[in-house]
């Protein structure tokens, strides 16, 4: 019921989760424009049926975006699990570099030749924290690995307390221990500084 | 700190974050002993716990989901091309992407457009294309986009070709007319400049031929600069000194995009003089003062026939002198006879001065107002739908539209019959089709085929004789099937598709409009089609009255027992097609793919395309390729054979509901 192309698509990315999975990191590389491309779309057909300000359901995009990439509904979740992985750091990745770039311009020339659309896409404070948060979150991982893979899946991967506990494999209250720690800790180191 | 450490730290923090505020000093007492530092951290993690707030619950996504739908994950950025390395992504049209780029040599910012490849591979285009550009980059002038360089660099795989000009701190005059916030000095302004430019390109003996809102750029400074000049030229297929009508339309629609703002010699592809830049500066005039522009339609060809046989809507219907002078210079701008337009672009900046000296005399009140906006109330009631009123009442002024709309070209169709005739088919037209014999049936299906085509924006290739029988066959199907009523056979059932369409017309224009996508007739005709049709499941899954796969139905909210549901089926079908549409962008005239992509799933659409575009005779017209299938791959010729004639069919059958005479408006150009 697939076309050809899609097929090739999902394998493609089945292919690549596998690999990825098994330490290869180029493969996250190419896995990275086919999972943000199609985030990208959803995204915005999202945006588009609501136009009046709704917040974008990040969850349901990410599943939309599975779903899409890797076929029916599996129940494999392993895979599962990764792919959320990596839609997670796509979207670290993506908005952070957005936010450097952002600085980048406004570095690289007086800040009044920074293109419209940009400033209207994200403020400099929000670049900045962003960039800070980033750091912070590299920081923390050193610190506690778990604690900041919890966060880059909560607030990068916008999934919830339970899916981040299915995909880590621990309870829910440790996500929302965890959680509660690395909010504080990235708190203190973002903000407080 | 170290991971032990950490641990000890968050011991205490969880330890005390679980408990009242009241108990939690003597928690932290107890906890940390003599370790002073152990207390202060933990401490300091409470407090950050407590005032954090809010922050990082919403997801990263959420906030910033703006970033994420503009920011293509764009393997050019960084990348070098010649002295420019790219920065940013600024945006999309139908001549490429266009990026803001350094200069390096010259540490200056650059827009940089690289042309694309279907673009490129067209090596008589090109080379149309780069001896205009070069014309243009000799013109010298504060108010024409400054072109730097037109270059080409070769890579190990492919020539990029781009051309770098000057980057424009500012906002192109579509986004100043949707913001509403232009004062009636400020358009005039506009317009003289526009014209400054215009006036040197001329003495140069280069005629713009496309200007629009989305080409004028004003800088914050208020310099306007007028964009992509003479470029339009270079994209036209062919000399269009002579063609026939339907051909003109749709070359003229292909080649332009937009039509709004094409001259009546234009939109008849009869060769065009200075003056054509004159009737579409008009045209951006009226645009600024009224918020949307004289000529309408729901589709381009509805557009094409409001600008030839139409007057502009007169603008005021408060009069002062100034207004007076401007909806002259309007009018002047806007004769549909040349000889009879400004003949030079000199004319029409000496009145639009003098409205100016006048204006900044003082002879009219409130300069510093936005004008649209206050115009609004005056111009006429009906042109209410920007984009800050609510839901409801855009549906409401929509409907009003609709209506007045329905009304407009029943009578307009009514007056104008032979008009009509002569421009969009056959004489055979004022014949019953249940009169014709067959040879004459099969001539009226291949004019209605063009001109389908045309209205879809479609460019249409000539139907063979194959084509043309199947579908033949099936209008006849359809009429044996409504013929119950002997006078006025399919009148009464088509009257009822069309009552059961209206009311989802202002939920199609606004998908459609929300992904600026111009075509709309696609979605009329499941729902004539599902007067005759029974609901069916094909033996590759596709189902109802769509023939959506059911996981594309899901996709758009609708179940798979749903899918025999009009009601259901035709909001998510309208999305469909706009997202596909949207998705195809410049390849959006190619509705036969998206049609057929119902049931092969919405990826098929893009992979099609990708391999298509690849050919080496690939064209932007998928009637053609019906018409030589031998060109197609065993699958797209067994599903164009289906559902192309069958799409076509239905077509012809709902656009002239009654026996095509023309007496009802065709159901696409309800849609505005």
């Amino acid at each position: 019921m697939t076309t050809s192309g899609e097929t090739k698509a999902v394998d493609q990315v089945t292919e690549l989760l596998l690999e990825w999975r098994q330490g290869n990191d180029t493969a996250l590389q190419r896995l990275t424009p086919l999972v943000y491309g199609e985030i990208r779309r959803i995204a915005h057909r999202f945006m588009q049926r609501e136009r009046d300000g709704h917040t974008l359901q990040t969850t349901a995009l990410v599943n939309e975006a599975y779903l899409r990439l890797l076929g029916q509904p599996q129940v494999d979740w392993n895979s599962r699990a990764h792919f959320f992985g990596v839609t997670a750091q796509v979207m670290r990745h993506v908005l952070v570099d957005h936010a450097r770039r952002r600085q980048y311009l406004k570095r690289g020339g007086d800040a009044e030749r920074v293109p419209l659309e940009d400033v209207a896409l994200m403020t400099n404070e929000r670049a900045s924290e962003l960039i800070a948060l980033d750091e912070a979150l590299d920081q923390l991982a050193e610190l506690d690995p778990r604690k900041a893979r919890v966060i880059e899946l909560r607030y990068f991967g916008g999934l919830s307390l339970e899916e981040t506990a299915t995909i880590l494999d621990v309870s829910v209250m440790t996500v929302r221990r965890d959680w509660r720690a690395a909010k504080a800790w990235l708190y203190n180191a973002v903000r407080n500084e | 700190m170290t991971p032990e450490r950490w641990q000890q730290v968050e011991a205490v923090l969880q330890g005390v974050l679980d408990l009242p505020t009241e108990d939690r000093a003597s928690f932290l007492n107890n906890a940390c002993r003599d370790d002073e530092d152990l207390k202060r951290e933990a401490t300091t993690l409470m407090l950050a716990y407590d005032k954090a707030g809010d922050f990082i619950e919403e997801s990263a996504v959420s906030e910033n989901a703006e970033v994420l739908i503009s920011d293509l994950p764009d393997l050019n950025i960084g990348r070098r091309i010649g002295s420019y390395r790219l920065l940013e992504r600024l945006g999309a049209g139908g001549m490429g992407e266009v990026y803001l780029a350094e200069d390096t040599s010259l540490t200056r910012l650059v827009a940089l457009k690289i042309l694309p490849e279907y673009f490129v591979s067209d090596a008589a285009r090109l080379r149309r294309f780069n001896a205009e550009a070069r014309a243009v980059s000799a013109l010298n002038h504060p108010n024409i986009l400054t072109i730097h360089e037109v270059g080409r660099e070769s890579g190990e795989e492919s020539e990029t070709h781009f051309i770098a000009t000057e980057f424009i701190d500012g906002e192109t005059v579509r986004a100043l007319i949707d913001q509403q916030m232009l004062t009636l000095e400020q358009i005039i302004d506009i317009s003289i400049q526009v014209g400054s430019g215009l006036v040197a390109a001329h003495a140069a003996g280069i005629i713009h031929r496309d200007v629009k809102p989305e080409n004028i750029m004003r800088r914050r400074d208020g310099l306007v600069k007028v964009l992509d000049f003479g470029i339009a030229k270079s994209t036209e297929q062919t000399s269009t000194d002579q063609i026939d009508h339907s051909r003109a339309f749709t070359e003229a629609g292909v080649v332009l995009g937009t039509v709004g703002y094409m001259s009546p010699e234009q939109a008849r592809g009869l060769s065009v003089d200075e003056r054509t830049d004159i009737w579409s500066l008009g045209v951006v005039l009226y645009e600024m003062l009224a918020g949307h522009g004289p000529f309408r339609g729901a589709t381009r060809m509805d557009t094409i026939v409001s600008i030839l046989e139409r007057e502009a809507p007169p603008l005021f219907n408060k009069r002062s002198s100034e207004l007076d002078r401007l909806q002259e210079i309007i009018n002047r701008s806007l004769e549909k006879d040349v000889a009879r337009r400004y003949a030079t672009v000199n004319e029409m900046l000496s009145d639009l001065r003098a409205v100016r000296t006048d204006s900044a005399a003082g002879i009219t009140s409130e300069p510093a107002q936005p004008f649209a906006h206050s115009l609004a109330s005056q111009i006429n009631n009906v042109t209410v739908s920007r984009r800050r009123e609510s839901i409801w009442k855009t549906v409401a002024a929509v409907t009003v539209m609709l209506l007045m709309t329905a009304v407009i070209l029943t009578l307009y169709l009514k007056r104008n019959r032979a008009t009509v005739n002569h421009i969009a088919t056959s004489p055979a037209n004022a014949m019953l089709y249940k009169e014709m014999n067959d040879i004459e049936r099969l001539q009226f299906i291949a004019n209605q085929a063009q001109r389908i085509s045309a209205m879809m924006g479609d460019r249409p290739g000539k139907l063979n004789d194959e084509a043309l029988a199947a579908i033949k066959a099936r209008v006849d199907w359809y009429l044996t099937k409504t013929d119950s009523a002997a006078l006025e056979p399919g009148a009464e059932s088509l009257d009822k598709t069309h009552q059961r369409a209206v009311p989802f017309i202002p939920l199609i224009a606004r998908s459609f409009e929300a992904r600026k996508v111009p075509v709309t007739i696609g979605i009329y005709l499941p729902m004539i089609e599902s007067a005759y049709r029974t609901c069916v499941e094909s033996p590759f899954g596709a189902k109802g009255l769509y023939q959506f796969l059911p996981h594309t139905a899901m996709h758009y909210g609708v179940g798979a027992d749903e899918m025999c549901d009009a009601e259901k089926m035709t909001p998510a079908a309208a999305h469909y097609i706009a997202d596909r549409m949207a998705e195809l962008g410049e390849d959006a005239q190619s509705m036969t793919l998206v049609l057929l992509s119902y049931n092969r799933g919405e990826g098929w659409v893009r992979d099609t395309l990708r391999e298509l575009r690849g050919k080496p005779d690939y064209e932007r017209n998928f009637w053609t390729l019906f018409a030589h299938r031998d060109k197609l791959d065993e699958s797209f010729r067994r599903e164009s054979a289906g559902y192309v004639p069958t799409f076509l069919a239905a077509a012809i059958i709902g656009e002239n509901p009654k026996t095509f005479e023309l007496t009802t408006p065709p159901l696409s150009s309800l849609a505005k």
